[in-house]
């Protein structure tokens, strides 16, 4: 095993260094460690990750959240240019798709919204979430006329629950002093899909709301209520043309694909946040949030970032995670080439630019967080 | 030496039979053992929370907590939409069938029946993709709205439905659609064979056209359009691509007849990846499952079928998938 | 013979051949309909570019690596599916016994029955996960052949047994050998139907998704080597996926891939059925 990491770290010098000189391009090279027998584990820096242009080309396949779709259709160009032989193939189809997918082997990233489950890691031991973005969930509504509506978890809940049916209902008259309601049926939306949306929008009603905790709970699958009016859709582009067709509609949409949304004249709630303010996601609120969560985060960096205290965090906010398996990670070819897109994506130098996140609404990761995520990137050998 | 080989080759349909039922029956035991008999009576369908730390555990299988296999919902969109296409396919296509061969001349026969292949011939993806685009909304806005006025005497016709029409009554149109062609061309290649001593006979006694048809023609061909029938049903009940994306997949029962749900083929197809989520791994034996009712609703249906046809036996396969 | 007042008689007629007429409306417009729609929403988006470019290019999405694999999936079936169905249908046709002749036939139609999604169901747990071949191009050509298996030996067996009398009593005459005689004297005219029934399988798996949803999963780059852990492209799924997204852009894809699927089943149906026609007249002929 020595003997290949040294064979590896020296390999990954070498490509490192022609390619550093050949194109000038961010290429992170290892230097060599200074113990033969740097456990990645003692050293989280990222100099003890090894990455680098691999020999040969290597088709990274991602699948799952459609919410980090959008920002890995971005990244893609960019470390395709930063090492050659490294090309990302990045698909939607749903966090709870993109799980067990990766978990299983049939791509090498899975993308999701959610951390993987309890019963998912002792059934596949060693996998990985690891989180490259911060990211944020709006709650869209379809009501002419009416902007800055706002809302709170508990009551969003009770809708989606059947128990608010109108838009005028006392609940949301009292939260909105001054604005006429109209007396339209509420139309709530959800996924169909097995859906890290549909974790975190559940996370926030369980967190909310007492009788949504002891009834659905959260999970990418959860047992709706059933809402005779109900609508589903499957993935978040579809969540917003359906919305867009459901006068009265309400749905939870992830900011990256939220834009088309607003631009259409589709409203944004002004969610109750911990503290009691009434926030919507950008930048400062959801970096807010993510700031107040960091200082919990367990080195399996499986942590929600869901109504997270502070006058400005904004409430449903999470992680974006790749999950591997490096159990099915068989050639240390696709390790090198894994390793070296998450250390280039979570890089400002690299993929975390600030063009890239505002591009679609994401945040970059806390710096407390990084070392956590060098040691899991570290644990990914072929 | 050759006759060796072909023997192989030719069980091979045997074979693969076998390994199908087989698979299924293996992988679906413990769903089974889980569901028992509300398999077939429980409407709820939901693959379970895999985040809760609790699990569920019945007659000795552990499933996530809250899991509960019941295929009602989808036995009966399956059940219904299949029989509502098979309703209306007969008389389309006999009537259509008989109008053919009785009334449109020689020449134009041939032009005109290529159009019952031209039906037979789409890709079913190309007939969810038309219902979901131009039939569904064409049914929402103009057809729908006429129908609910029947709402006063059925009421399964009143209520409301969604805006792009997707579907129990729209799925079930386009199945009608699709096995058509399966009727349609059985019954012609019958009714070309009825014996012209009798429908003739019957002319030259004074019948009228339609008498003929009454008397002569119908009992000729009545049974192989009872087994054809029989085959669309099963060609409807396996249906997946087109019924997934019309049917509008809500995982209940239809409030109404333009209301959204689910059938078993459609739910395997929708549902086979998040199952795989699943870390104690009873989703994918619920999919199995389900499978396994599939496979037995339609081989009962073909197998009924295709015992009727043999008395008949007519030398091409009846149109069964597809094409 | 009820005597009724013959104009009762005459109305009645009426209304049943209006009924007729209009059942036969039924089902020539939509066939029209549905074609009609498709080419109409297709022809906008079918550039030149929709070959060149993959489904990958974000700016102009072409469907080159879905119709090369939908080419490579049907090379698949032919060599997989093709001498097995062919080989099964001689058989049948000429060596079997009465009774097991009977009874491989008809579990042979059986299969044909089964849902395509229950095949493409088995195919992913015991090819994909439980021999851990992953979405691969093999399990998909597996799950393909199996669906279209039927097809072919029934109209290989039909073809044999279309061959005229005089041509296998000449043989026997000739004193052939059971061999010389398929190969030389009854496979040549059973040849076309044994081609238009493999034109069929063809066009079968073109139209079919559902057993590859799981199978070959999708690729969004052009087909590589490799039968294991190898996901590829193919028409179908594309209409199927694009459709359910929203955008200008997406749904002319979806129509895109529609309207060659279409195009490609219908060539390959109407060629297969041209084929049929050509044999039926050779064995006219050769019928002395």
């Amino acid at each position: 095993m020595n003997v290949r990491r040294h064979a590896s770290i020296g390999f990954a010098v070498v490509t490192g260094a022609l390619l550093a000189s050949a194109c000038g391009s961010t290429s992170t090279v290892t230097a060599p460690p200074t113990s033969a027998a740097a456990s990645a584990s003692s050293t989280p820096t990222a100099a003890a990750v090894q990455t680098g242009n691999p020999a040969a080309a290597q088709t990274l396949s991602e699948a799952g959240s459609s919410l980090l779709y959008p920002y890995l259709q971005k990244l893609a160009p960019g470390v395709n240019a930063a090492f050659p032989n490294i090309t990302l193939t990045p698909a939607a189809g749903g966090s709870g798709t993109g799980q067990s997918e990766a978990l299983s082997g049939t791509i090498d990233l899975g993308g999701s919204d959610a951390y993987l489950s309890a019963a998912q890691v002792t059934a596949n031991p060693g996998a990985l979430n690891i989180p490259i973005a911060v990211s944020a969930q709006a709650i869209n509504y379809n009501l002419t006329g009416i902007t800055n509506l706002k809302l709170s978890g508990s009551v969003i809940a009770q809708i989606y629950e059947g128990s608010i049916t109108t838009w005028n209902n006392s609940a949301i008259v009292a939260l909105n002093p001054g604005v006429t309601l109209p007396s339209t049926p509420i139309i709530p939306i959800r996924r169909s899909d097995s859906s890290g949306d549909t974790f975190i929008f559940t996370s926030f009603l369980s967190a909310t709301n007492p009788t949504w905790s002891s009834g659905p709970s959260f999970g990418t699958t959860v047992s709706w209520p059933t809402v005779t009016s109900e609508l589903t859709a499957s993935g978040n582009p579809a969540m917003v043309d359906t919305l867009h067709s459901t006068p009265g509609g309400i749905a939870y949409v992830g900011v990256s694909v939220e834009g088309a949304a607003l631009v259409d004249g589709l409203g944004e709630v002004d969610l109750e946040n911990a503290s009691g303010s009434y926030v919507q996601p950008d930048t400062t609120t959801i970096t807010a949030a993510v700031t107040a969560g960091a200082t919990n985060v367990p080195a399996s960096l499986a942590a929600p970032l869901i109504y997270e205290t502070g006058a400005q965090a904004y409430p449903i906010v999470n992680f974006e995670y790749l999950i591997i398996n490096p159990s099915k990670i068989t050639s240390s070819d696709t390790a090198l080439a894994v390793r070296t897109f998450i250390e280039w994506a979570i890089s400002s130098t690299g993929g975390a630019t600030t063009d890239n996140l505002n591009a679609v609404g994401f945040v970059p990761l806390p710096t407390t967080v990084i070392p956590l995520v060098n040691t899991a990137v570290a644990q990914i050998a072929g | 030496m050759l006759q060796w080989v072909s023997g192989i080759a030719a069980t091979i349909p045997l074979a693969g039979l076998l390994f199908i039922t087989v698979i299924l029956v293996v992988w679906a035991i413990p769903a089974i053992v889980y569901s028992g008999f509300t398999v077939l009576t429980n409407d709820r369908f939901f693959i379970g929370n895999f985040y809760s730390t609790n699990f569920s555990s019945v007659n000795g299988v552990i499933a996530p907590f809250h899991a509960s296999y019941g295929a009602l919902t989808f036995i009966i969109g399956t059940l219904s939409s299949s029989l509502i296409a098979l309703v209306l396919a007969v008389p389309i296509s006999v009537g259509g069938v008989l109008m053919l061969s009785e009334w449109i001349p020689r020449q134009l026969e041939g032009p005109l029946s290529t159009f019952l292949e031209l039906l037979a011939g789409i890709p079913s993806v190309v007939f969810g993709f038309w219902g979901l685009t131009v039939f569904g909304p064409f049914l929402g806005v103009h057809v729908f709205p006429a129908l609910s006025h029947l709402g006063v005497v059925l009421p399964f016709f009143k209520g409301s439905w969604a805006y792009n029409g997707q579907g129990l009554l729209t799925a079930s149109l386009v199945l009608t659609l699709m096995i058509i062609p399966i009727i349609a061309s059985t019954t012609r290649q019958l009714v070309k064979r009825v014996p012209v001593l009798a429908s003739e006979g019957a002319l030259a006694l004074g019948m009228t056209k339609y008498e003929v048809v009454r008397v002569v023609t119908i009992p000729y061909v009545r049974t192989g359009i009872i087994a054809s029938a029989l085959l669309g049903w099963g060609r409807a009940l396996g249906e997946t691509i087109a019924v997934l994306l019309i049917i509008g997949m809500a995982n209940n029962p239809p409030a109404n007849i333009y209301g959204t749900t689910s059938t078993l083929a459609s739910t395997i197809a929708a549902d086979l990846d998040s199952a795989l989520s699943d870390g104690t791994g009873m989703a994918l034996r619920a999919m199995a499952m389900l499978g396994l009712l599939l496979l037995i609703m339609s081989l009962i249906t073909n197998l009924t079928g295709r015992l009727v046809v043999r008395r008949i036996s007519s030398d091409a396969l009846p149109v069964g998938r597809g094409v | 013979m009820e005597s009724r007042a013959p104009r009762l008689r005459h109305v009645r007629g009426i209304v049943f051949w209006i009924l007729c007429g209009i059942a036969l409306l039924l089902i020539i417009t939509p066939a029209l309909a549905i074609v009609i729609s498709v080419l109409v929403k297709a022809a906008p988006a079918l550039k030149w570019s929709l070959l060149t470019n993959t489904t990958q290019n974000v700016q102009a999405p072409g469907l080159q690596n879905a119709i090369l694999g939908t080419l490579v999936l049907s090379l698949g079936v032919v060599v997989v599916a093709g001498p097995i169905g062919i080989l099964g249908g001689i058989y049948l046709a000429e060596f079997a016994p009465k009774r097991l002749g009977g009874t491989l036939r008809f579990f042979s139609e059986v299969l044909a029955g089964v849902p395509s999604i229950v095949i493409g169901l088995v195919a992913y747990t015991a090819l994909v996960v439980a021999l851990h071949w992953g979405f691969s191009v093999l399990s998909a050509i597996i799950a393909l052949s199996l669906l279209t298996l039927p097809y072919i030996v029934k109209t290989t067996e039909v073809s044999f047994a279309q061959v005229p009398r005089s041509l296998r009593e000449a043989a026997i005459a000739l004193g052939l050998s059971r061999i010389t005689t398929i190969r030389k004297v009854l496979l040549p005219p059973a040849l076309p139907g044994i081609i238009s029934g493999m034109v069929i399988a063809l066009a079968i798996s073109t139209g079919e998704t559902a057993p590859l949803l799981y199978t070959a999963s999708f690729s969004n780059t052009n087909p590589t080597a490799g039968l294991f852990h190898n996901p590829i492209g193919y028409l179908t799924y594309v209409t199927y996926y694009y459709v359910q997204l929203p955008g200008a852009q997406n749904q002319a894809l979806a129509s895109a891939a529609a309207g060659v699927t279409i195009l490609l089943v219908l060539l390959l149906i109407f060629g297969g059925r041209a084929i049929t026609a050509r044999q039926r007249k050779m064995v006219a002929r050769l019928d002395v």
